[in-house]
């Protein structure tokens, strides 16, 4: 009952806002190892990663899945797994000076078409695949033929008046495929 | 980030209890509880309105004389209006009515917040100055910096039924009758997000003040805190 009563919060939150683009709003709870599918588990075992893993269960207005967090040579690496445990996308956060030109300035030429002003707060790469090549990316970093990549970029967009975080999915081309508003969590007890 | 977080909080709470041990101090032991209502409108603008008693169970020296006797100290009637100017900051102003042994001071605020998203936490820096005027004191002028941090204690944001932990610290300068006093707060709190309208939060609100003028003032308080959004 009480998920239906968030979902209808989510629901009017984002019927309230005047913004063109979907709102983002996800629920992220930390969960123990024990409570990790075997599969995703036994995926991120096999890469004998040297850092610590901490697992979450995320839940979205459109499906849960599960995700494997850590830093290894100062880099944050997200796993997202479906709830059984296949492994559904690999996330790495990216310098913006790292992208290919190219690519840089086409995402740039979407953000001064939708902002007067902006900055990029985040980029990460985002990559889909099949398991043996995500497994051979995160192990020996080497990109496969086969590997799907688009970048997620998070950027501060100020048009008039209004100012903005919004969360950006960009192809490897830099086309942009989908554009969600960032909702900040209230902080009322943080101010008060 | 906990960690650094854990050795700060430690340092300064051994800083003080040693200044506590060696200084002539006085304490209170008390509680606080504040309800706090929050209502956002058109415009980016929102309400804040808060009440607040101060009660005190024990008071007296830390070397020893102690008097135990339960006091209704003072109630608070706070109301602000802010209204936000970027992503994420908020500038604000306000009134507060306190009610203290038959005497009403009437307390003029204005304030600037920003608060900070990072991995893991959340950080919200709060600049206020207030005026306090009353029939009974000297006007008091205050400059104040709150540094608040929000830590979840499940995930990496706050989530309706999640437990997080709120620690605050305050400087507080103030100018009354020509004298200047630095009072310092270091408040920290466990919070439980009920769902997205209702937070609960309990702990102590420690407060330390006159310690330039070599009289140390201690007060422990057991803080309870009930924000709602309405």
């Amino acid at each position: 009952m009480n998920k239906y009563i968030y979902l209808l919060l989510l629901l009017s939150l984002t019927l309230a806002s005047s913004l063109s683009a979907q709102d983002k709003l996800e629920k992220e709870s930390r969960i123990k190892p024990e409570e990790v599918p075997a599969q995703a588990m036994a995926f991120i075992d096999s890469l004998h990663l040297p850092a610590k893993v901490k697992w979450y269960r995320e839940e979205g207005l459109e499906h849960t899945t599960i995700e494997a967090k850590y830093t290894y040579k100062k880099t944050r690496y997200s796993i997202e797994f479906a709830l059984e445990g296949a492994i559904e996308d690999a996330e790495m956060e990216l310098k913006w000076e790292a992208m290919a030109p190219a690519v840089q300035k086409a995402i740039k030429a979407q953000l001064e078409q939708d902002c007067d002003k902006h900055s990029i707060v985040k980029v990460q790469e985002q990559f889909t695949g099949s398991r043996q090549d995500l497994h051979s990316l995160l192990k020996t970093g080497t990109i496969a033929q086969g590997l799907n990549i688009k970048f997620e970029v998070v950027a501060k967009c100020k048009r008039q008046k209004d100012v903005n975080l919004y969360e950006y999915l960009f192809d490897d081309k830099g086309q942009v495929l989908a554009k969600s508003v960032i909702v900040f969590k209230n902080s009322s007890h943080l101010e008060y | 980030m906990n960690t650094k977080l854990r050795y700060l909080v430690g340092i300064f709470c051994l800083l003080l209890l040693h200044h506590g041990l060696y200084a002539q101090s006085t304490y209170e032991l008390g509680a606080l509880p504040s309800l706090n209502f929050n209502k956002k409108l058109q415009n980016d603008w929102s309400v804040n309105a808060k009440l607040e008693s101060r009660q005190v169970f024990q008071e007296g020296e830390l070397s020893g004389m102690r008097t135990q006797a339960y006091d209704y100290l003072l109630t608070d009637m706070a109301f602000v209006a802010a209204k936000t100017v970027g992503l994420n900051s908020r500038i604000g102003g306000g009134y507060m009515l306190r009610v203290e042994e038959g005497e009403i001071y009437h307390r003029f605020i204005q304030q600037f917040i920003i608060v900070q998203k990072a991995n893991g936490f959340r950080l919200a820096h709060r600049f206020l100055s207030d005026q306090t005027l009353s029939e009974a004191e000297q006007p008091e002028f205050r400059l104040r910096y709150r540094l608040s941090s929000e830590i979840p204690l499940n995930g990496e944001s706050v989530d309706p039924r999640e437990f997080y932990l709120k620690i605050n610290n305050e400087y507080l300068n103030s100018l009354q009758a020509g004298s200047y006093d630095l009072e310092i707060r270091l408040v920290p709190l466990l919070g439980y997000d009920i769902t997205e309208k209702y937070k609960i939060e309990t702990g102590l609100d420690y407060r330390i003040s006159s310690f330039l003028s070599q009289s140390t003032e201690h007060s422990y308080w057991w803080a309870l805190n009930f924000f709602i959004e309405i």
